[in-house]
This record gives structure tokens, C-alpha cells and sequence, in this order.
């Protein structure tokens, strides 16, 4: 386990000389950094800001003479590029760089440090997000030389934190609590350092404050449960608008339901997650305006109960009843009070045997996943009484991350790297104060994540392939979600600000991500009638 | 009234009276409106700030229903019923198909217009729920006065 030391105070004193590195004792093994080491890169940690700096004169050089480059390429001596510190002074010198002054490593070249300095690191660090030096361009002149000082500084203690917030997760999960306590710590103090508006700060912020958690106030979570249902209502409409998650899942769900519902004329849709019903204004439409006219819908609407005698679920079923009305569809609404969905027996749900069901869970089946893989448990009695209902379709959205691994260290580093992406993708949205309330929202689930255990930890996310086997052990068979969802999704995706998202089909699943790496996974699933399984055991 | 300081105009200019014919299309409405449903939206709003007439005129719903569906096919007549209870075509277009079609407008593909006309619909009814719990809110504290699913919408596409 290694402990990393400030080492700003080196940087100066270290002045360009070029033999320095080269010519220095043999670096003691651990002092390598271990994530540029996987890429096979061997740069000592106390010398990340060096190296960059270097890199990025290295550019400039390139970029000033060309004609130099050329003949360097085609001198065929040959540097060994795993030793990055000595290959870029060995560049240096043939471009004839002359040695930097200490002040002058400080003075780069405010244009090309951005991309210099990103590159370097996002080529060698796949999963770090990068970070978002969007104040630099706007300052002046004068202040841009301290600022790249900055950010040349970010950069490192950037990495330098994503490096100690996985090593202090090994020392929770072996227990190790008093050096988890001192990383903790320096942890913060290195906080300060980095820029916690947006990037790799934030999310390392939300992460150190998890993890802290957990090892003082143990597994119970503390207060990240305790919001009221309240609270979490608005917290994730917000989430709703600062994203396009929820829309995809919602505009998804709703296609398949319709495609499903086609030719039926008495429909009920069974909602595992009322919340505002935000969802169901968009198929009240589309079955108001289906050829042949809407059917009747029944919806019945599963949320928490509400304190202080207020119904909730009451007051959105009217408010969709309004919207029915409106548009001349035949609507029922029922509410059902639960605070968790296994105690939600399906007599509550009063399905009638002719009309056609369809079951839509959006992120609710992860919270009955248990840690024991015991017959009988949550996930198994609520699968086997929505397969009792024979629904015409159930639709199912979930988070696409592997957040319920036994193991400590394996679910941090899982939730580290999903919820940097979604983090990232978040920094899209402009509309304040829906971004600062998502975010939280997101603070929440990854707080709930890490610093609880046993039935305190609901978010136990398991990724689409887990799904796909649970589903089809419990007797259900995937139906493909087709290209009508596909199109809606990748228009839906495209009016959203920010070009990252992208949508992907799967063996009949959409999963939708920013940048290639998939955050929540939408598809649908229908009863295998009985007669035609056999179970087999999951 | 506009119509009718201009025919005071005419009048004292004098010697080309008799030899112009005298053509308001103020006189026209039905020439008028065949114009106006030839406008894309944004003339169509300036167009509403000429005078009264031509303001009463563009308000009328039907030459918005024309803008929305001008590259599609005629949508079924139960579509007008439900387009008019959540707010109106020009609620419809300024809000939702026009945002829409211009940001698709980069990777736009013919077969897609009808599908943006409904993708607008089902944003369009969604603002119109949240529209209604803004005003039903009965003790609930209210988030927002204006409609905000619809926000993302308005923002400047960051490239």
C-alpha cells in the first residue's frame, strides 16, 4: 500500500536540468506510478507535473519546427518510450530546447497546454474524466500563466486522488481502518487542491465523503437513507429534467407498452414507481391518438406512502385524470401505498383477467435484490406474481453497472467509473437549479452504494446480462424493443445538449450511455405461459 | 387604424390616384391568409405585429397546424382535438416542433419528419401535465412556475 507525499515542494527546486532524470539513483520500484505502469508507461509519481511539462514543450517544439520533426523520424534512433521522463528529455535535445529556468517552468504556452496536457492524460488514463478547464480561455493574459499552474497541478492531484480513494477502499475491505482514516484525510487535504466545481474533483468529493461515511458512522448508511419521500420526489424530477435518462427510460418503456397494447381495449398498466407520473402523460396521448381510437386505461400506481395525511398518490392520479379527460381517454387510477415493493401482494393491484397488463419497473427491481442468494427472496416472490398476472409486457429499465458485488473494492471501483461518466455527462446541462439538485440525487445513490450494507443498501445495480438470466430463470422471455424505440431514442438523445449520448441496441435491449460506455439498459420481457417452461433453477 | 390612415395617404398624393388601382390587402382576408399559411414561423410572428387585422389572423390556430404538419402528410382529424386541448398549435410549434426540428435539423433525415412531429406531441403533452400541477398544486410547494421539461429545449446546442 503505498502513501503518496506532496511533492510540490520538489518541483521547483528540480530546475530542468536535462541530466537530472537520467543521471538519478535507480527509482525505488513503488515509486512508479501504478496506472500509467498499466499502460506501460514507467514514470515515477514525484515526477508526473515534470514529465507533462516537458511534454507539452516537446509539442510546442514540434509544432515550431516541423522540419526538425521529419528528420527525427527518419533518423532511426530509437528511444525507449516506456521510460517517459528520459524519451522526452531525449526528444528535448535534439530539437535543441534549451534548458528551462526554474521560472519558466511555470510559463507555458497558455494555448497549447490544454490539449497537450489532456491528451497525455486521457491517452494513458482511460477512466479518468477529463477534466474541464473551461475557466482558463476566459481570463486574461496576465492571470493565464498562474492558472496553467494550476491546472498542470490539477491534473496530478487529480490522479493522485483517484489513486488514494482506491487504495483507501482496499483498507476499508480489509479492514484497515486506522491508514483508511489517514488517507481520508490527506484525501481532503488534497481536495483543496483541486477544482471541486466540476470533473474529477466533484465526484472524488461525493466518493471521499461515502466513504467516510462508512467507516465512522458503520453500515447503517446514516442520514443518505433518510430522506423523506418528499424530498426524493423532487429530487428526482430534477434528475428527470437535467438528464435525458429518465426520458429515455420513460419515452422507451412507453413505445413497447404501446406497441403491446395494440388491438386491446381495456389496457392496465401497473407502475412499480409512481413518483410524479411524469411518464404516463406521453402514453395517454399516443393511445389518444392511435388509429382506431383509445382504449380504456387503468393505471395503478405504486409509491411510498405519504406522512402528515397528505395523498399523494391521490393528487398525481387526479392530475392525470385531468389530462385523460382532456383528451377523451377512458382513465382509472388507483393508488397503492408501500414503502418497499415486496410487501405489495398483486390482490392490491385488482388486475381484471380481461384486459390486457403491462408491468413497468424503472430502477425499482435492483432494490430487491438481497445480499444472500436465498429461495424465497424479494426479487423471486414479486418475479413470480407479476409472472401470476400474465402481463402483455413488462418493461424493465435498469442502471447498467455492477454495483452489487460482494467484494468492497470491486463495487467502489465499479461505482468510481459509472459515476465519474455520469458526472461527465452531467456537466452538459445548463439549466440551473435542475443540475445542482440532480446531482445530489446522484450524491445519494452513490453514498447508498458505498457506505451501506445488508438491507440498509438498496442500490444494487447489476448490469443487463445479470438481468437477462434472472428474467429468464423466473420464466419470462425477452421481447426485442424495435426500431421505432430505437428512432424515438436516438431523436430524443439528439435534442439534448450535448453530443455524447449515444444509443445502442442489444439483442433487442437499447442501452443508453455517454461516449460509448453504457449507463442504463431498457428492455422489455414477456410471461412464458406455463405450460410451455420448465423452470430451471437460477 | 392603420387601414384607414392610409387611404387618407393616398388621398393626398394625388395625380397617380386615379391611374393605381386601389388593391388593400386588408380588403382580401382569404388572400391574406393563403399568404400568411406560407410563412415559416418566425415571419409569421412579425407578420402578427403589422397591424390588428393581421394579428387576429395569425393567431388563428389553423395557420400554426399548417406549419407543424407542412412536410408531413395530413395527420388524422383526432390529432386537432387533442393538439387543441393541450394548448394550441402555436403553443405546440413555438414550444416543441419548432426547438425540435432545429436542433435534428443537423442529421435530419426525410423519413424522419413524422416521427419529429410526434416526439414533439408527446413533449408537448408532458409540458401540458406539468403546466397542470403547476396551477393544482394544492399546498405543495411549487418548484417551478413555468414549464420546465420543455426547458432543455431552449438552450443553445453546445457543440
Amino acid at each position: 500500500m503505498l502513501r503518496y507525499d506532496s511533492t510540490s515542494s520538489s518541483a521547483g527546486s528540480s530546475s530542468g536540468s536535462l541530466s537530472s532524470s537520467s543521471s538519478s539513483s535507480k527509482p525505488p520500484q513503488q515509486d512508479i506510478d501504478g496506472l500509467l505502469a498499466g499502460a506501460g508507461y514507467k514514470v515515477r509519481s514525484s515526477e508526473l507535473r515534470q514529465v507533462a511539462q516537458r511534454l507539452e514543450r516537446l509539442e510546442t517544439a514540434m509544432g515550431n519546427s516541423p522540419a526538425d520533426f521529419s528528420q527525427l523520424a527518419s533518423d532511426a534512433i530509437l528511444y525507449n518510450p516506456s521510460d517517459l521522463a528520459c524519451w522526452v528529455d531525449s526528444l528535448l535535445t535534439e530539437f535543441a530546447e534549451p534548458p528551462p529556468t526554474c521560472s519558466s517552468d511555470f510559463i507555458v504556452d497558455p494555448v497549447n497546454n490544454q490539449t497537450v496536457v489532456n491528451s497525455a492524460w486521457t491517452a494513458a488514463e482511460p477512466h479518468t474524466p477529463q477534466v474541464h478547464q473551461n475557466i482558463t480561455y476566459d481570463e486574461q493574459q496576465s492571470l493565464d500563466n498562474q492558472l496553467t499552474v494550476v491546472t498542470a497541478m490539477e491534473e496530478d492531484s487529480g490522479i493522485r486522488l483517484v489513486h488514494m480513494l482506491m487504495t483507501c477502499a482496499e483498507c476499508v475491505q480489509s479492514g484497515d481502518l486506522s491508514l483508511a482514516t489517514s488517507l481520508i484525510d490527506d484525501m481532503q487535504g488534497l481536495l483543496t487542491h483541486v477544482n471541486t466545481v466540476c470533473g474529477i474533483g466533484k465526484v472524488a468529493g461525493h466518493f471521499i465523503d461515502a466513504l467516510s461515511r462508512r467507516i465512522f458512522q458503520g453500515m447503517g448508511g446514516g442520514s443518505v437513507n433518510g430522506g423523506s419521500a418528499f424530498e426524493n420526489e423532487i429530487l428526482y424530477h430534477h434528475f428527470y429534467e437535467a438528464c435525458p435518462y429518465l426520458k429515455f427510460a420513460h419515452f422507451t418503456a412507453n413505445q413497447a407498452i404501446l406497441e403491446a397494447f395494440d388491438g386491446h381495449d381495456c389496457v392496465h398498466v401497473v407502475d412499480f414507481n409512481l413518483m410524479h407520473g411524469l411518464q404516463w402523460p406521453a402514453l395517454i396521448q399516443a393511445l389518444a391518438l392511435r388509429p382506431g381510437g383509445p382504449p380504456l386505461l387503468r393505471l395503478t400506481g405504486i409509491g411510498p406512502p405519504s406522512p402528515d395525511g397528505r395523498d399523494s398518490l391521490r393528487e398525481i392520479g387526479l392530475r392525470l385524470a385531468e389530462l385523460a379527460r382532456s383528451v377523451n381517454v377512458r382513465f382509472a387510477f388507483r393508488g397503492v401505498a408501500a414503502s418497499r415493493l415486496e410487501d405489495v401482494k398483486p390482490w392490491m393491484l385488482q388486475v381484471n383477467p380481461k384486459e390486457a397488463v403491462a408491468v413497468n419497473s424503472i430502477m425499482q427491481l435492483h432494490r430487491l435484490l438481497g445480499s444472500e442468494q436465498t429461495r424465497n427472496s424479494p426479487i423471486d416472490t414479486v418475479l413470480s406474481w407479476i409472472r401470476g398476472l400474465n402481463p402483455k409486457i413488462m418493461t424493465v429499465v435498469e442502471q447498467e453497472a455492477n454495483h452489487n458485488q460482494p467484494g468492497f473494492l470491486d463495487r467502489f471501483t465499479e461505482a468510481l467509473y459509472y459515476y465519474s461518466t455520469m458526472f461527465d455527462s452531467l456537466e452538459a446541462c445548463r439549466v440551473q437549479p435542475e443540475k445542482a439538485l440532480a446531482e445530489i440525487y446522484i450524491q445519494r445513490e452513490i453514498g447508498n452504494v458505498v457506505s451501506c450494507e445488508g438491507s440498509a443498501r438498496v442500490e444494487r445495480h447489476e448490469p443487463l446480462a445479470k438481468w437477462r438470466r434472472r428474467l429468464s430463470g423466473a420464466g419470462f422471455r425477452a421481447l426485442h424493443l424495435g426500431s421505432n424505440a430505437f428512432k424515438q431514442a436516438s431523436m430524443l438523445l439528439t435534442l439534448f445538449s450535448a453530443e455524447g449520448y449515444s444509443v445502442e441496441e442489444n439483442e433487442g435491449c437499447l442501452r443508453l450511455g455517454w461516449h460509448s460506455s453504457p449507463l442504463i439498459a431498457a428492455s422489455a420481457w414477456q410471461a412464458v405461459p406455463a405450460w410451455d417452461n420448465h423452470m430451471s433453477s437460477s | 387604424m392603420v387601414q384607414t390612415h392610409r387611404c387618407e395617404d393616398h388621398e393626398t398624393v394625388g395625380e397617380n390616384k386615379e391611374k393605381r388601382p386601389k388593391f388593400f390587402i386588408n380588403d382580401h382576408v382569404d388572400i391574406l391568409i393563403e399568404i400568411l399559411k406560407r410563412l415559416d414561423g418566425r415571419s409569421l410572428c412579425v407578420a402578427a405585429s403589422v397591424c390588428r387585422l393581421w394579428c387576429t389572423i395569425a393567431r388563428n390556430d389553423s395557420l400554426w397546424e399548417n406549419l407543424c404538419f407542412r412536410h408531413v402528410s395530413p395527420p388524422p382529424s383526432s390529432v386537432r382535438s387533442v393538439v387543441l386541448a393541450l394548448g394550441g398549435y402555436k403553443r405546440l410549434y413555438t414550444g416543441c416542433v419548432r426547438p425540435v426540428r432545429s436542433r435534428l435539423g443537423r442529421m435530419r433525415k426525410a423519413s424522419w419528419a413524422r416521427d419529429e412531429v410526434q416526439l414533439s406531441l408527446s413533449l408537448f403533452c408532458v409540458d401540458y401535465y406539468e403546466r397542470l400541477g403547476g396551477s393544482n398544486s394544492n399546498g405543495r410547494v411549487v418548484e417551478k412556475s413555468s414549464p420546465s421539461s420543455l426547458m432543455f429545449l431552449c438552450k443553445p446546442v453546445n457543440v
